[in-house]
């Protein structure tokens, strides 16, 4: 996103006009004082455009030229009033010091002059000098009342374009995704409003105690300013001149306040007038950082709320791991430990047909638990992020025949039925996950099909596509539950006194996993006569097919 | 000679194989295992990868060091994963065979049938015939007769069917038989051997979906169905 432009430069009020009444006994003794009034003074007189001292200076002109034109055609008083009139008009333009130093050299000029006896600074009558001085009297408050009238203006148009400022800033950071990258923005409009370089210590996280390694510094900093920085980041108060904290400092530390306990950064920034305060600028540059401040909170909460989310996920989902486990592993292991203590401690009461179930039972339930335990840790593997497969070019014929291979050894009465395409291209897969995969779903099919009903296995291309479906005419699955048996350990809301689908926990979550970390899809449809379809779906890689196998020399 | 470290299962395969008749000497470590092999000159090594205090690599390369007067026994390596690379690396060493954990004694005693037989045909003049159901592999004669019926096979399907029927009942993993069929260079192109196994199982196997002789070991290599035993 790019930025909009903040507002125009804001220049520092001037303190000549607005040079603070009283002073708290506090900075009484700054040793800078008496040069800083000069230096205001000076900076309002270089301030002033070319075209304002030109303005001033043609109300002079106009006004000495009528008087001299119409010299003894006009009455003194008259001749005095045109001056006064000449004075007001050029204290609109000029500054105000140069106003009033205009006005006191015109009162006397008019003296020399236009005053009886003419062409020196002598008063005949106490009539004449009760006019110069009441004339005098009359620019002087004139030039102050203008002065004050532009200032207040002045003062106005200028809290406008600093509302105008925050209000854009505060739109930039609210649409911004990262406020930090922002940072710069406000740095930037801080320092065009100070003069002078601004620094700022921004936290990258809202947590614990800031720590280097958590922080961002914009800008430069001395060792006694960094020091400084990470004192009002901790202590997240004001300091500096007026901030009511270490007011002795030579620059405002002023914290980006957020809401929060902790602040989210702090500020440093260089006085235009070494050490000394100056309230509405400070309000100003303190509006400016809460914005920022702002904003990194919102950032912050933010985070913190995801972070909570995801842990109450985690959490949520090892609660359901565990009862899984707990259910799913103790009924095998309840059973395995009955027949084998059954063996050990009952063997020669027994006969031997009861000994071989027993044995047998003990080898089909270890057989049941390797079988979870393989999925359970197939699915936290696939859980995990980074997960590599072995990917290498496999033939579907190949998976299928191994696949129909394992499930006769363990059922060998069932029956099941491969249908492949002929011509079906090669598959960049991880032969072992495709293998557990069809596996869980051949299982999951003769589970739930009654012994003399056939599951087929069927493969074909579907455009970029190579689509394995396992089919079964068993009860099929519930419309409420065809998303849901792929998550671990989901159940449903099956009643409490139902009786639990053996190992239905994990091994469609994991087969979906193993689809979906080769780019594919598993997904459950219904068939129109009755059962479930099962189709993985997964792309046929988009890279070359590998060339032809060669003969191989003779 | 059994090198396992969990006693449970040291204890377990044992009796079982005591039962059978064989003279167990069990080890639990590598050096152990290293010390026995030196002093009892087994006739068969079960070895567990996985062992506490090293790889089963180094066993294997000690045993297979040539001593005058004994012959280098057969491993079978047992492996607590499927996809486990070690195990692979083991095979391709010259491991004979693996099994994956769980296990039956069923699997186990098959196995070592098969790996103790090679190695008395290893010493014994070099396999030229086997004879599995209906199908009639003669190497020596470059025939291959299936229901009495011959078989015509490219150079490269008889070369590959041959490996394997030097190494019937047990696995040979894609990159020995790669190496040995098409030479050292092409043993990444596991490609190859997919489209010439799907070949010769369509000319050998009664349905190609569903292979009863050319089996595949998923992730490690193909096996050939042992050879009937009357053969």
């Amino acid at each position: 996103m790019s930025t909009p432009p903040l507002s125009a430069p804001i220049t520092a009020p001037t303190t000549a006009t607005n040079a603070a009444p009283a002073e708290p006994a506090l900075r009484l003794a700054s040793p800078t004082r008496p040069a800083a009034q000069a230096l205001a003074t000076r900076a309002a007189l270089t301030n002033t455009p070319p075209a304002a001292w030109m303005l001033g200076a043609v109300a002079w002109g106009l006004g000495w030229g009528v008087l001299l034109l119409a010299d003894t055609r006009l009455a003194l008083a008259n001749q005095a009033l045109l001056l006064v009139l000449a004075g007001a008009l050029a204290a609109l333009w000029l500054p105000a010091p140069a106003a009033l130093v205009a006005a006191l050299l015109a009162v006397a000029a008019f003296n020399w002059t236009c005053v009886p006896p003419r062409g020196t600074f002598a008063v005949d009558s106490p009539q004449n000098a009760l006019l110069l001085a009441a004339m005098a009297g009359v620019l002087a408050v004139l030039v102050a009342v203008v002065a004050r009238l532009r200032a207040q203006a002045r003062a106005a148009q200028q809290h406008q374009q600093q509302a105008e400022q925050l209000r854009q800033l505060g739109d930039v950071l609210r649409q911004a995704g990262d406020p930090l990258t922002h940072a710069g923005s406000v740095q930037q409009a801080l320092a065009t409003l100070m003069g002078s370089p601004a620094t700022l210590l921004l936290r990258r996280d809202g947590q614990g105690l800031p720590t280097p390694d958590a922080t961002l510094l914009l800008g430069e900093a001395n060792a006694d300013e960094l020091a400084g920085l990470w004192h009002a980041l901790r202590q997240c108060q004001a300091m500096g001149p007026g901030c009511g904290h270490h007011t002795e400092l030579p620059c405002w530390y002023l914290p980006l306040r957020g809401g929060g306990a902790a602040s989210p950064g702090v500020a440093l920034l260089r006085l235009p007038l070494a050490g000394r305060d100056n309230p509405p600028l400070r309000d100003h540059a303190q509006a400016l950082c809460d914005q920022l401040g702002q904003a990194l909170q919102r950032q912050f909460s933010a985070l913190a709320e995801a972070q909570a989310q995801a842990q109450a996920h985690t959490q949520a989902v090892r609660n359901a791991l565990l009862a899984a486990i707990s259910h799913d592993y103790r009924t095998p292991l309840a059973t395995i430990l009955g027949a084998a203590s059954s063996l050990a401690d009952q063997a020669e009461r027994l006969d031997p047909a009861q000994r071989r179930r027993l044995a047998d039972s003990i080898v089909q339930e270890v057989t049941q638990l390797s079988r979870m335990t393989d999925n359970t840790l197939q699915l936290a593997r696939l859980d995990a992020p980074g997960v590599v497969l072995r990917l290498d070019w496999e033939s579907a014929e190949e998976i299928i025949g191994t696949v129909l291979h394992r499930a006769r050894r363990r059922a060998p009465e069932r029956k099941l039925r491969a249908r492949l395409e002929p011509g079906l291209p090669l598959l960049r897969c991880d032969a072992l996950l495709l293998n557990q995969l069809l596996d869980n779903l051949v299982d999951n099919a003769l589970k739930h099909t009654a012994d003399d009903v056939p599951v087929e296995l069927l493969v074909r291309r579907e455009g970029q596509q190579l689509v394995l479906a396992v089919r079964d005419r068993g009860p099929g699955v519930p419309a409420a539950w065809r998303e849901r048996i792929f998550d671990a350990f989901q159940r449903g809301d099956a009643p409490p006194d139902a009786p639990l689908r053996p190992g239905s926990g994990v091994g469609l979550a994991v087969c979906r996993a193993i689809a979906r970390a080769h780019g594919g899809e598993l997904r459950l449809r219904p068939r129109s006569h009755g059962g479930s379809s099962f189709e993985c779906s997964l792309p046929l890689a988009d890279t070359a097919p590998p060339p032809a196998a060669p003969e191989a020399q003779a | 000679m059994l090198v396992e470290d969990d006693r449970a299962l040291r204890q377990t395969l044992g009796d079982a194989l005591r039962v059978e008749g064989f003279e167990v000497h069990t080890a639990a470590s590598l050096a152990e295992a290293q010390a026995l092999a030196h002093h009892r000159q087994p006739e068969i090594v079960l070895l567990d990868l996985g062992l506490p205090d090293g790889d089963g690599a180094s066993l294997l390369a000690s045993l297979r060091a040539p001593r005058a007067g004994h012959a280098s026994p057969p491993v079978l390596v047992i492996s607590a994963r499927e996809a486990d690379a070690a195990k692979i690396a083991l095979l391709d060493a010259g491991a004979d065979d693996y099994l994956v954990k769980p296990f039956s004694i069923g699997e186990l005693l098959a196995r070592m049938r098969v790996a103790l037989r090679h190695r008395g045909t290893r010493l014994a003049p070099a396999v030229t015939r086997y004879t599995q159901g209906d199908l009639v592999v003669d190497l020596a004669a470059h025939q291959v007769l299936r229901a009495g019926a011959p078989v015509h096979l490219t150079p490269t399907e008889f070369k590959l069917l041959a490996r394997l029927v030097r190494s019937a009942g047990q696995v040979v993993t894609h990159r020995a038989l790669l190496a040995d069929v098409w030479g050292a260079e092409h043993t990444e192109q596991t490609h190859y051997l997919r489209l010439y196994m799907g070949q010769l199982r369509a000319k050998l196997e009664a349905d190609p979906a569903e292979p009863q002789r050319l089996l595949t070991e998923p992730g490690v290599g193909y096996r050939l169905i042992d050879a009937d035993l009357q053969a």
